[in-house]
């Protein structure tokens, strides 16, 4: 679950609205008012009726904005230390720097929420802890695996056929050979979206990336496995092997539509964006496959509970009923919605989802083999504020601004600056 | 008694209290805190002195944004009031329908402009690209090239506030008094000498209020430059911070970083700047149309 589309100054606007909206989320007179956060589609509003329906005197109210005036919302209530709803969704990228601020929010240990995590993937679960805190429980996640359009790869004469084509590519280096054979044959479209996403993919296979899991010193500058994603991805870049398209902007929507590149890291809640972008004219265009590397995970979210609210413990209630296996079962069923528990996702009507869009792809068995094998994968406090850095840099490669060591000194140079 | 003496402040309370509320205590404020290591969420992190003022004069990316707010500004402003000036001169001689007209741009929402200019000017898509290749010129990459970027985001705030300009200048004309042009006509002075010895010191006063609006506007750029990164709220003025303004800094510093401290430092230079760019502007101004 990750950014829909952004009316940005909207942001602007729902800091002041969302302040407004807590203000009155106190008002009620026996029955206990619980409000939900959440951005995008979570698919809960069939299920707040149920939880209303099991638990006379609790009223379960949803509120829904877009991702970026979400996060932003929830910064701004948490510095004010009033506006933020009962139960909030918290997208993995900003789980991070909520960690510096573990004070505003509710530690569920206290409530017994150590006794759910057998219920999560360990590495989910180990996302939404901080030291003996837990500061979130797991929604839904983003398995990856890889996208592909058929019918560039029925061009650049490669195997159409899902596991053919993974045999092809069981490293990223592999998958760059891939690369250079693909552009030999097809001079008209790219073979991947950008270098961004090749490198990101890479970055979250490592257990470490920009940051030491020991005691969280920055070590991006001599990290092998940072090094090796930004020469490879970079290389990619600079030999115009991608569509230089930035993920999530309307050019990159236009991309999946005319078919401007071949391959993209596709985690779940990606099929999504794919479906809406290509439009009904591109079904059995794109198909889904197993990611170079085997695994990997990018975006999903979870739900924490704002120190700051006046009903905590049926806060996180609520938050516990709406997360706990049933409940993610349903939001797949009818949603879509990749659970993050590996109960649910080795269930067999699970298993056995396959999309038609994408060439009935079994995309169940695909993705619940891609999340488990993910590793932990540690996020620094200030992860949020370096990992731009480094997208930039491929940026400028992929702009034909700058060589990929170039490109590396100057965002190494920068990540130092920002971390004074 | 008490009351009659009374009434004049309580009617002239309002405007103290908004005024007080929004414009001094956040000015204050953020004095405060720029003197402080401040994170957004966590609060006060201990008291820094002038710290985050050193880091800042010796920050490179705020001479790149400051370089980049200047360029942009200069790019907008001198083609926008030049123009305005001469649409202002026609429109004295047309109907009240084309002053409507000429305004029409300004109240269309900057997002809506942006969002526009930014398809316009797509790298692989974009329509003013495609009709550069009808004619021959390879297709520009408007986000990722500087001068062009900055040519990009100067095209849109052209766009919304030549016509808002010309106005303004046109009421100006209006005021002159007719005799001075009599006179001027009496005297053998052409058309163009009119406009220069008449018309250009006539509206002066307007002239150097479009220029300090526009100084106050251009260091403030934010929203055209910072939705013309494709990317959106998340962007940072291209890949390179190749047309990132010092707003758009201070916006990523403070929101995206959440360093409040270096931000509310930055606000307050930033505040500083636009007193000093203003008087150079009315300075330059005042020298260019003398009396």
């Amino acid at each position: 679950m990750r950014r829909g589309r952004v009316p940005w100054v909207l942001a602007v606007i729902a800091l002041g609205v969302q302040a407004l909206a807590g203000c009155t989320a106190s008002a009620g007179q026996e029955r206990v008012r619980i409000t939900v956060a959440t951005f995008g589609e979570f698919g809960y509003e069939p299920l707040f009726a149920e939880y209303e329906r099991l638990n006379p005197g609790i009223d379960l109210v949803g509120r829904v904005t877009d991702f970026d005036s979400h996060h932003k919302g929830l910064i701004t209530a948490l510095a004010a230390g009033r506006g933020a709803a009962d139960v909030v969704a918290v997208e993995e990228q900003y789980l991070p720097a909520l960690r510096h601020s573990r004070d505003k929010l509710v530690d569920l240990a206290r409530f017994g929420a150590r006794d759910l995590a057998g219920r999560w993937a360990p590495w989910k679960w180990e996302q939404g802890v901080v030291g003996d805190a837990v500061l979130g429980l797991g929604t839904d996640m983003g398995g990856l695996a890889m996208c592909y359009r058929t019918d560039l790869m029925a061009r650049a004469g490669l195997p159409t056929d899902r596991d053919a084509l993974a045999a092809l590519w069981p490293t990223w280096q592999a998958y760059a050979e891939v690369a250079d054979r693909f552009a030999a044959r097809v001079p008209d479209a790219k073979f991947a979206d950008s270098a961004g996403t090749v490198y990101t993919a890479m970055l979250n296979q490592a257990e470490e990336n920009y940051f030491r899991t020991a005691d969280d010193a920055f070590i991006g500058d001599s990290n092998p496995a940072v090094a090796r994603a930004f020469t490879l991805a970079g290389a990619i870049g600079a030999q115009h092997r991608t569509a230089a398209l930035t993920t999530f902007t309307q050019p990159w929507n236009v991309g999946i539509n005319q078919g401007a590149f071949a391959t993209m890291t596709c985690p779940a809640w990606m099929l999504a964006q794919i479906k809406q972008a290509g439009g009904p004219g591109a079904a059995g265009t794109w198909d889904v496959t197993t990611v170079p590397g085997g695994a990997g995970n990018w975006g999903g979210s979870y739900l924490v509970v704002p120190a700051q609210g006046q009903h905590i413990e049926a806060a996180y209630a609520a938050a516990e009923w709406l997360t706990a296996p049933a409940q993610q079962k349903r939001l797949f069923e009818s949603d879509n919605i990749l659970p993050s528990q590996p109960e649910v996702y080795r269930d067999p009507t699970v298993l056995a989802r396959t999309d038609p869009y994408f060439r009935d792809a079994p995309v169940g068995r695909i993705y619940a083999a891609s999340s488990d094998a993910v590793r932990p994968n540690h996020r620094g406090v200030r992860d949020a504020d370096i990992r731009p850095i480094f997208g930039r840099a491929l940026g400028r490669i992929e702009d034909g601004k700058q060589t990929v060591d170039q490109a590396w000194q100057q965002a190494v140079d920068e990540a130092h600056a920002v971390l004074r | 008694m008490v009351r009659r003496t009374l009434t004049p402040y309580l009617l002239v309370a309002p405007f103290f209290v908004v005024f007080g509320a929004f414009g001094v205590f956040p000015l204050l404020r953020t004095a405060w805190v720029s003197t402080h290591r401040w994170h957004l969420i966590s609060g006060d992190e201990g008291f820094a002195g002038l710290d985050n003022f050193r880091h800042l004069l010796a920050d490179p990316l705020f001479y790149n944004a400051l370089g980049n707010t200047l360029s942009i500004f200069l790019l907008a402003t001198v083609p926008q009031l030049g123009l305005a000036l001469g649409i202002a001169a026609l429109l004295a001689r047309r109907g009240p329908a084309w002053q409507v007209l000429v305004l029409v741009p300004n109240v269309v929402p900057v997002v809506a402009v942006a969002l526009v200019f930014g398809q316009l000017l797509g790298r692989d898509y974009g329509m003013v690209n495609f009709l550069l290749g009808h004619v021959g010129v390879e297709p520009i990459a408007w986000q990722a090239d500087r001068w062009a970027a900055h040519l990009g985001v100067a095209v849109m705030v052209m766009w919304r506030w030549t016509g808002y300009t010309a106005l303004l200048y046109l009421a100006a004309m209006r005021s002159v008094p007719r005799e001075l042009y009599e006179a001027a006509e009496l005297d053998g002075a052409g058309a163009w000498h009119r406009f220069r010895v008449v018309t250009l010191p006539g509206i002066r006063p307007t002239l150097l209020f479009t220029v300090v609006a526009s100084a106050i506007g251009g260091v403030q750029m934010f929203t055209e430059p910072q939705l013309f990164d494709g990317s959106g709220l998340a962007g940072a003025g291209g890949s390179d911070r190749q047309f990132q303004t010092v707003a758009m800094y201070l916006y990523e510093v403070g929101f995206g970083r959440f360093d409040a401290g270096y931000a509310a430092a930055m606000t307050w230079v930033l505040f500083v700047l636009c007193a000093v760019f203003t008087t150079a502007a009315v300075g330059l101004v005042r020298r260019v149309i003398s009396r």
